[in-house]
């Protein structure tokens, strides 16, 4: 009986070491944790506590944009910026807080479009939908 | 190198059986053995210049294996980018290419596109390849959005243009498209800079207007102009 124990261990050792090797050489493909939130980030629930002085800014692909979208959002994305802007600009208003949002959270678009909005309109209030459209789908279910 | 010696103490230590020993080795080996498709190169970064519409990068790989590889699929982590292979299924010594095209639009700066490859290959079933481009912004407005709020002094605000290092601008012409708002351009002080002053009439009544930005460059770029509500953030 010890003898099939200690070749159950030892089998086992060995199966783990090439299993380890593995998780360590593919450790950046794993999400190990959900992805903390960023300075710049605020949740659905924040977001919607701020109610009508919120601009929803989607910065989905506008095929994406047509078929839903949070009620009241205007489209502006890198695909069509030059256009797109102006007509952004032309809604938003000092007092709000402009609230971009893509898809996931593991989508970059929000993130890019609110950067260029600090840089190149140099707005302020710009924050990011942390989980993006599919959180806010999630939490208003 | 593995020393079989060693290797024979342990197992004799363990009391473990050859057969048990093959098994384990078997399976190991199963589990970190590399795939068949090979790829020249993982990344590729590309320099557009300014004005192109797209960038297209081609990653070549050949079958190094000895079992035909069948490729189940090309995705891409953005609309903006689309993967096409001419066939899904590579021989043993059998070479290709991913195709992926970028579609600029309006992006600028540093873009990473990824490309995934799902593939049966139980080893390594999926490749990720990365088309980076760099894009040049032929000329930089900053800022370019100006704003007043209504009641606030009629003062004139600046945007500064200014040229990329290769593109030469000697020249910039502005309209708005508002009769409410005058813009003057004026030379900055740096090779390729210039100064526009916009201003409004009276900022008593809310208004918006864009400038159309014209240098003698063969391509047009705006700006937003606004007089705005008087309300602050809460």
């Amino acid at each position: 009986m010890r003898g099939v124990l200690r070749q159950t261990f030892a089998l086992l050792g060995l199966a783990f070491l090439p299993a380890i090797g593995q998780a360590v050489y593919e450790r950046e493909r794993v999400a190990w944790s959900e992805q903390a939130m960023t300075e710049d980030e605020v949740t659905v629930e924040q977001a919607r506590a701020w109610g009508d002085s919120v601009l929803w800014v989607d910065a989905r692909p506008e095929e994406q944009f047509q078929q839903q979208h949070i009620p009241g959002a205007i489209l502006l994305n890198e695909d069509r910026w030059q256009e797109l802007l102006p007509e952004m600009l032309n809604t938003w208003s000092p007092e709000k807080r402009t609230v971009v949002y893509c898809s996931t959270q593991s989508c970059s678009l929000s993130h890019a479009v609110a950067r260029r909005l600090r840089d190149e309109a140099q707005l302020k209030n710009i924050y990011v939908l942390h989980g993006g459209w599919q959180k806010w789908l999630e939490t208003n279910k | 190198m593995i020393d079989s010696k060693r290797g024979s103490a342990f197992a004799e230590r363990m009391n473990l059986k050859p057969t048990a020993l093959l098994c384990a080795a078997f399976f190991g080996a199963l589990v970190s053995s590399h795939a068949q498709l090979s790829w020249e190169k993982t990344e590729i970064e590309l320099h557009p210049k300014a004005g192109d519409q797209e960038v297209i990068a081609n990653f070549q790989y050949e079958n190094k294996g000895t079992k035909p590889v069948h490729i189940n699929a090309v995705r891409t982590s953005c609309g903006c980018t689309v993967a096409s292979l001419k066939k899904n299924d590579v021989l043993p010594g059998e070479k290709g290419e991913v195709t992926a095209t970028f579609k600029i639009g309006g992006r600028t700066g540093i873009q990473q596109k990824v490309v995934t490859v799902d593939t049966d290959d139980a080893a390594q079933p999926q490749t990720n390849l990365l088309l980076k481009a760099v894009i040049q912004q032929p000329v930089e407005l900053q800022p370019a959005f100006v704003y007043w709020q209504q009641g606030e002094a009629a003062k004139p605000k600046t945007i500064t243009l200014k040229a990329a290092k290769d593109v030469a601008i000697t020249k910039v012409d502005v309209t708005s498209s508002s009769p409410d708002f005058t813009a003057e351009v004026k030379k900055g002080s740096a090779p390729g800079e210039f100064k526009i002053n916009v201003q409004p009439k009276d900022t008593s009544k809310q208004v918006n207007g864009t400038l159309t930005i014209k240098p003698d460059y063969p391509q047009a770029f705006y700006a937003t102009v606004r007089v705005t509500g008087a309300e602050t953030p809460r």
